[in-house]
């Protein structure tokens, strides 16, 4: 790393300091909280570090990481103004995840030294995948969580990592039976827990890198057709998906009823404007689900309809600048892994969003990075960090490559 | 690698444009309907907004106030009883009594929702009240007043008149009414005085959607005007028989003398050989089954019965029975259509919102809803309504010095003694471009009940210029 590139991009940070500093001091005075004020020093003196410091010891794309952290704390801020208790646990979340992702960085970044986990990572996840179904919990029409030594966790959502990293690998070494097999045994097991919302997910990450890596436009268009005839299936023999389509259809027929929480959140994104209610003035704890499923409404409600655009450019931002690591990088599996993790935050917040403002039916998937979850933020983080980690090789492919323009091949 | 990297330009694609679908659909749905949802019951906001802010007060289109506040902030209405009652659908009442009046259903406007954060701010500090946007609208008291004086005492029903070339509401009634300063004990009134029956009760229009179906003949039939067809007085349909009003039999007759006599028999024939798809194709070009999404005013949406019908179920549609729905309101905005060579505007009520500074904070110009019909179409359907008045079943709204078309209609609903009596009609005349419609439930045939009642508005609006 040059010192060049360390230098680049630091003021990032800067808006997301003042943003958070004025911010959480308005809440404090605002709910007379003394730990309003402690956020207001504390928050932006993290960002700083994590932005500003954390790169120059670890070379990590820094537009990435400003973005990424900036929803991270908007959603600890929306979650402490809705719930104190709440705000400081997503903060924990928050310290996890950034070790996971520091962790996610240097696996990928040392893969070569790894490599020979893959077995185990392949075993452990389909292993974990089955845990739902022998001591799940069910929560929301979906039996996709588990209970371990007192930690509550979805394990679907710590497979989207491992899931990520298996089929890069297997694809990039043109594996791509055994890639198809692993997905439909997930898939398989996501069904069975009825966590369709993730299974979707899970689907459009499958079908999108096996198009990628063999350039085969009969399989998408198979695939896709697919993904109809298993949405036509799962209509037909769940009432919870039949009723989620209802209320798609026409959420006013019932607005008391089981449309409540989506009309509920319609009427908060009007409610907030073009400018918002502003921070800590609006009602959208009416809206069920709100620090989880509704995250975005409650953003949309407080800092209103352009802040709230702005937060979907942010998602669109980090999914391009994905897709530049992906294109940059030096190997098959960097790039799908890199393009699968792009692709998986963004149609993740593609169908929360979606389903918030109505567009598709709502299924109970979260907002990366800024809804409520441990498992949700930490995996978030983590799928950040594989991104991360190729961000990191590429750049360090880039330094052998002026090292050899410098040396000449033989000497380098 | 290379191959790659082509392939991942495709899947770039498609995930950028989801994003993006969501800023774009987002935006889009908010502008379209979020008046809508703000003004809904759901919105719990509302009601702390509505202590903050005093409402603004409501105008006709001449500048009579309709309803104000007075020192204590309560609301206030107009002076005169009728007056109050013929307006209190239309206008509504502060506390929702009447869903989706102007009161409830503009509180976005009464209320300044939209108001920047400096004048919020001001009133913040000097303690004073916010005032909302003063609406004038397009209704004129004058003739609701005097509708609520002529219709029927005891009968429930709706009037609607409208400006067909702008789409402007000029009076909308519905009865029973009721007034808003005795509002005590209405919602648990049985005769539900409360619902608008103008723009919320949907029913079978009878013989009025004969223009549907002789529009629908012009639009699938080559051959229509040149064909005769035959009436013998009763027509089997699997096991229906359908007959005309007095069992009479009007021999052999053209389409527009069809209208003209409302000939059950020949529309019910029509509307086999059209069959139930044309029929609906040419329902739905005059906005049946559509999703009336209107700007200023919440309106039921009108249904074209479902697919897959029996026949004889088809053939009672052509008259007008059968399984159809439309609200009075959507009738007068057929009647509208054809006036106004065939494009129908759409209804609209607020002409101008301004705040305490008398600055202008929304002025509606006329919006185009929908084209059902060709000018060559509409001017022979209008042909056959100005026939229907001087000639035909509509003769008792005809007003002398004036040019008026229309059409009366009848409809039996089931469990009820006489039949609903509707009349839609419109005036042939530059300076008075009007259209109506008239329902008055349970009275008898709209011939002898609603067009008389339409000719006296009609006359009522020739001695208003």
């Amino acid at each position: 790393m040059t010192e060049r590139a360390t230098q680049q991009n630091r003021w990032l940070a800067l808006p997301g300091m003042i943003f958070f500093l004025l911010a959480y001091a308005l809440l404090g005075l605002k709910q007379a909280d003394w730990r309003g004020f402690v956020m207001a020093a504390a928050v932006p003196l993290i960002f700083f570090g994590v932005i500003v410091i954390l790169p120059r010891i670890l070379p990590a794309d820094r537009i990435l990481l400003s973005l990424v952290n900036f929803l991270s704390f908007l959603g600890i801020l929306v979650l402490y103004r809705l719930n104190p208790e709440r705000g400081f646990g997503q903060f924990t979340n928050y310290a996890v995840g950034m070790v996971g992702m520091v962790g996610c960085l240097l696996l990928v970044r040392f893969w070569h030294r790894f490599k020979w986990t893959m077995p185990l990572i392949i075993l452990a996840s389909l292993a974990f995948m089955a845990l739902p179904l022998v001591m799940g919990t069910v929560k929301n029409g979906a039996k996709a969580w588990v209970s371990i030594l007192g930690v509550n966790f979805q394990p679907s959502e710590v497979v989207k990592v491992s899931m990520l990293l298996v089929t890069s690998f297997l694809l990039s070494r043109r594996l791509v039976l055994p890639a198809l097999a692993f997905a439909g045994v997930c898939l398989g097991m996501l069904f069975l827990q009825r966590d369709l919302g993730t299974a979707l997910l899970y689907y459009a990450i499958t079908l999108i890198l096996v198009y990628v890596s063999t350039g085969s436009l009969t399989f998408l268009a198979l695939g896709t057709l697919g993904a109809g005839a298993g949405a036509l299936v799962g209509y037909q023999m769940n009432t919870y998906v039949q009723n989620r389509v209802k209320i798609w259809q026409n959420p006013w027929e019932d607005p008391y009823g089981i449309s409540y929480q989506v009309v509920q959140s319609m009427v908060a994104m009007v409610n907030g404007g073009p400018w918002g209610t502003g921070l800590g003035l609006g009602t959208s704890s009416v809206i069920p689900e709100v620090e989880t499923d509704f995250i975005f409404a409650a953003v949309f409600h407080e800092f209103g309809l352009i802040f709230g655009m702005c937060v979907i450019l942010m998602f669109l931002l980090i999914f391009l600048r994905g897709v530049g690591i992906a294109k940059r990088s030096r190997s098959r599996f960097h790039t799908l892994l890199a393009l699968g993790c792009s692709c998986f935050i963004a149609i993740q917040t593609f169908v929360i969003i979606g389903g918030n403002i109505n567009l598709i039916p709502l299924t109970g998937v979260t907002l990366p990075f800024m809804s409520y979850g441990g498992t949700s933020m930490v995996c978030s983080l983590c799928i950040m960090g594989l991104l991360q980690g190729v961000a990191n090789a590429n750049e360090r492919g880039l330094e052998e490559d002026q090292l050899i323009a410098m040396l000449g091949e033989d000497n380098a | 690698m290379k191959l790659i990297k082509k392939n991942l330009r495709l899947a770039v694609v498609v995930v950028c444009c989801l994003l993006a679908s969501l800023i774009i659909y987002g935006a889009f749905s908010l502008g379209l309907s979020g008046n809508r949802w703000f003004s809904s019951s759901v919105n719990t906001a509302l009601r702390k907004v509505k202590s903050d802010v005093l409402p603004g007060r409501i105008y006709d289109r001449n500048g009579i106030p309709l309803s104000g506040n007075d020192t204590q902030g309560n609301r206030l209405y107009h002076q005169d009883e009728l007056t109050r009652r013929s307006l209190v659908h239309a206008v509504g009442m502060k506390d929702g009594t009447v869903k989706n009046g102007i009161e409830t259903f503009m509180s976005y406007l009464l209320y300044a929702y939209d108001a920047s954060y400096l004048s919020r701010l001001s009133s913040a500090f000097s303690g004073r009240m916010r005032s909302g946007y003063d609406l004038r609208l397009s209704l004129t008291h004058g003739l609701s007043r005097y509708i609520a004086e002529q219709f029927p005492q005891g009968k429930s029903g709706a009037v609607v008149v409208l400006n067909y070339r702008t789409g402007e509401i000029l009076s909308l009634n519905s009865f029973p009414n009721f007034d808003p300063y005795a509002a005590q004990g209405v919602l648990s009134d049985p005769r539900k005085p409360f619902i608008n029956n103008a723009t919320q009760w949907r029913s079978a229009p009878g013989s009025t959607f004969k223009v549907i179906t002789m529009a629908a003949a012009l639009q699938h039939m080559p051959d229509a005007l040149s064909k005769t067809f035959t009436c013998e007085g009763d027509y089997q349909v699997g096991d229906v028989v359908i007959t005309d009003a007095g069992h009479v039999s009007h021999g052999e007759l053209s389409l527009e003398k069809a209208l003209v006599v409302s000939c059950n028999i020949t529309f019910a024939k029509l509307a086999l050989e059209l069959g139930d798809e044309k029929l609906r194709q040419t329902a739905q070009a005059f906005g049946l089954d559509d999703h009336l999404l209107f700007s200023d005013l919440v309106v039921e949406n009108s249904s074209y019965p479902a697919k897959n019908r029996i026949a004889k179920e088809v053939a009672w549609t052509g008259p007008g029975q059968s399984a159809l729905g439309m609200t009075p309101l959507h009738m007068a905005l057929v009647a509208a259509a054809i006036a106004n060579d065939g494009v129908m505007m759409e209804p609209k009520l607020l002409l101008q919102a301004v705040d305490a500074n008398r600055e202008g904070k929304a002025q509606i110009s006329p919006v185009i809803y929908k084209t059902p019909l060709t000018v060559a179409q509409s001017d022979i359907l209008a042909k056959a309504m100005r026939q229907t008045v001087v000639s035909g079943t509509g003769r008792n709204a005809a007003v002398s010095g004036l040019t008026i078309a229309g059409k009366t209609g009848s409809a039996q609903i089931d469990g009820q003694e006489l039949t609903n009596a509707w009349f839609i009609g419109f005036i042939e005349d530059k300076t008075l471009p009007y259209a109506l419609c008239v329902v008055i439930n349970d009275a008898g045939e709209g011939s002898r009940q609603a067009a008389p009642l339409a000719g006296k508005i009609f006359s009522y609006i020739n001695s208003m210029r």
